[in-house]
C-alpha cells in the first residue's frame, strides 16, 4: 500500500508526519508543492471542492485521501501502533497531543510575525508551556509521554524542542527531563540518521528566512 | 461534550468553578495543564476538550466503524476546531470591531461542512451515526445561530442538520433544561 505526503519544501506543519514514518521505518513518497504551484491556484481549488479546507497537507494512503495535520498524525498512529496499548493510554496521548498542539500554534503564529518584537515576550512565558510536560516526564519511568512505548505526541513534542532549541539554544536549560528525553530519542537509529540527513538539514522550518 | 454525554445517555455530575474560585489558584494548581475542562471518568482524570470528545467518542462507539471512519472523523474534528478557534478569537479579542467582518467571511468556512453534509447524505457527517465530530460541529453552529440567526439560510444540509440534530430527544430534553438555558455560552458574556 502506497503512502503519499503532499506538501510544501519545508518542515512546516508536516514535519512531525515525515519524522514519525523514518522513525518506524515506513517508506513514503512525496509529492513537492511550491509557493508557486500553491498560488497557481488550480490544486487548492481541487482540496477545496474535494472537499476541504483548502490547506496542505494532504496524505493518500491506498484509496483513502486525508486532510489535516492531526487528522493524518493519528490514522498513522492507529496504523503503526503508536497510540497506546489501551484506550486509557490513547485518551492520555490525547491530551498531552492537544497540549503540544496549543504551544505549537503559539510557536506558529510567533514565526508568521512581521518582525521580532514578539520574541522576548514569546520566550519568557515558554517556561510555564513547558513545565507540564518537565513534570510529566521527570516520573519514575518518564521514558516517553504515556506509556513505555513512543506515541504520536512524544513525535509532536521532539520536533517542537528541536525547534525550539533553534529559536532560543538555552531554551531547555531549566528542563534536565526534557533534555534527557530530546536525547534519548534523537538516539533512536532511524532519527539519529534523519535528524542527521541532508533532506532534513536543508529543509527550512518555515517559508522565508527566519527561524 | 455535554450534548455528547446527554445524546449517548451517559449521566454526569457536573462540577461549576466560579472564576472568583478559579482565579484563587488551588484547583488550577492540580490541572496538568492550568486548565479546564477537567473529565474524570472512574479513577482517571482527563484534561484538553477535543481528547476528552474522543474519549468519549471511543466509549460511545461514536469514532466510526472502521479506521477510515475514523480518520475522516478526526479531519472533521480538526475542521470543526479551526472555526472554533475563530470563533472564540472573535468573541474574546475582536467583537465590537470584527463581528460583522467575521459574519461576512462565515460562508467561506461553512461551505466545506455543508459540502460534506450533503455529499455524506446521511445527516451525519462520517458514516450513518453520530461521531464526536457531529456533535462538535453542532455546538458550534448553534453558538453561530445565535450570532447571527441566518447564518446558516444559504446551507441547506447544515440547517437540517441542526434541526435533526435538535429534535433527537435527549438533545431537546437537555437543550430545553434549566441546566443548559442558564449557561452562558462564553465566558466573557459575549455572543
Amino acid at each position: 500500500v502506497s503512502l503519499t505526503l503532499t506538501y510544501f519544501p519545508v518542515r512546516g506543519r508536516a514535519e512531525v508526519i515525515r519524522v514519525m514514518l523514518k522513525d518506524q521505518g515506513a517508506e513514503f513518497d512525496e509529492k513537492v508543492i511550491t509557493m508557486e504551484m500553491w498560488k497557481e491556484s488550480t490544486l487548492k481549488a481541487s482540496c477545496v471542492s474535494n472537499p476541504l479546507f483548502g490547506q496542505l497537507p494532504i496524505f493518500e494512503d491506498g484509496d483513502l485521501t486525508l486532510y489535516q495535520t492531526n487528522a493524518i498524525r493519528r490514522h498513522l498512529a492507529r496504523k503503526l501502533g503508536l497510540y497506546g496499548k489501551d484506550q486509557r493510554e490513547a485518551a492520555l496521548i490525547d491530551m498531552m497531543d492537544e497540549a503540544i498542539q496549543d504551544l505549537l500554534n503559539k510557536y506558529v503564529k510567533l514565526m508568521f510575525e512581521k518582525d521580532d518584537s514578539g520574541k522576548e515576550g514569546y520566550l519568557k512565558a515558554l517556561p510555564t508551556d513547558l513545565k507540564p510536560f518537565e513534570k510529566t516526564l521527570s516520573g519514575d519511568k518518564g521514558s516517553f509521554l504515556v506509556g513505555d512505548k513512543i506515541s504520536l505526541a512524544d513525535y509532536a513534542l521532539v520536533i517542537l524542542l528541536i525547534h525550539h532549541q533553534v529559536l532560543s539554544p538555552p531554551c531547555l536549560h531549566a528542563f534536565p527531563s526534557l533534555q534527557s528525553y530530546l536525547k534519548r530519542l534523537c538516539a533512536r537509529p532511524n532519527l539519529h540518521a534523519y535528524f542527521h540527513s541532508d533532506d532534513f538539514k536543508n529543509r527550512p522550518i518555515i517559508p522565508g528566512k527566519r527561524t | 461534550m455535554r450534548i455528547m454525554m446527554a445524546d449517548q445517555g451517559q449521566e454526569w455530575k457536573e462540577i461549576v468553578v466560579d472564576f472568583a474560585d478559579w482565579m484563587k489558584g488551588d484547583l488550577k494548581a492540580t490541572c496538568v495543564f492550568g486548565q479546564l475542562p477537567k473529565l474524570e471518568d472512574g479513577g482517571f482524570a482527563l484534561y484538553q476538550s477535543n481528547a476528552i470528545l474522543r474519549h468519549l467518542g471511543r466509549n460511545h462507539d461514536a469514532y466510526g466503524k472502521d479506521g477510515k471512519e475514523a480518520a475522516l472523523i478526526d479531519m472533521m474534528c480538526d475542521g470543526v476546531e479551526d472555526l472554533r478557534l475563530k470563533y472564540v478569537k472573535m468573541i474574546y479579542q475582536e467583537y465590537d470591531t470584527g463581528k460583522d467582518v467575521y459574519i461576512k467571511d462565515l460562508p467561506n468556512h461553512l461551505d466545506k461542512f455543508e459540502a460534506v453534509m450533503a455529499k455524506n447524505k446521511t445527516g451525519f457527517l462520517v458514516g450513518d451515526k453520530p461521531s464526536f465530530a457531529d456533535y462538535s460541529l453542532f455546538e458550534v453552529l448553534l453558538n453561530h445561530l445565535v450570532l447571527c440567526s441566518s447564518c446558516l439560510d444559504t446551507f441547506p444540509s447544515l440547517k437540517s442538520f441542526v434541526e435533526k440534530m435538535s429534535a433527537r430527544p435527549k438533545i431537546k430534553t437537555f437543550l430545553d433544561s434549566e441546566a443548559y438555558k442558564k449557561l452562558p455560552i462564553n465566558g466573557n458574556g459575549k455572543q
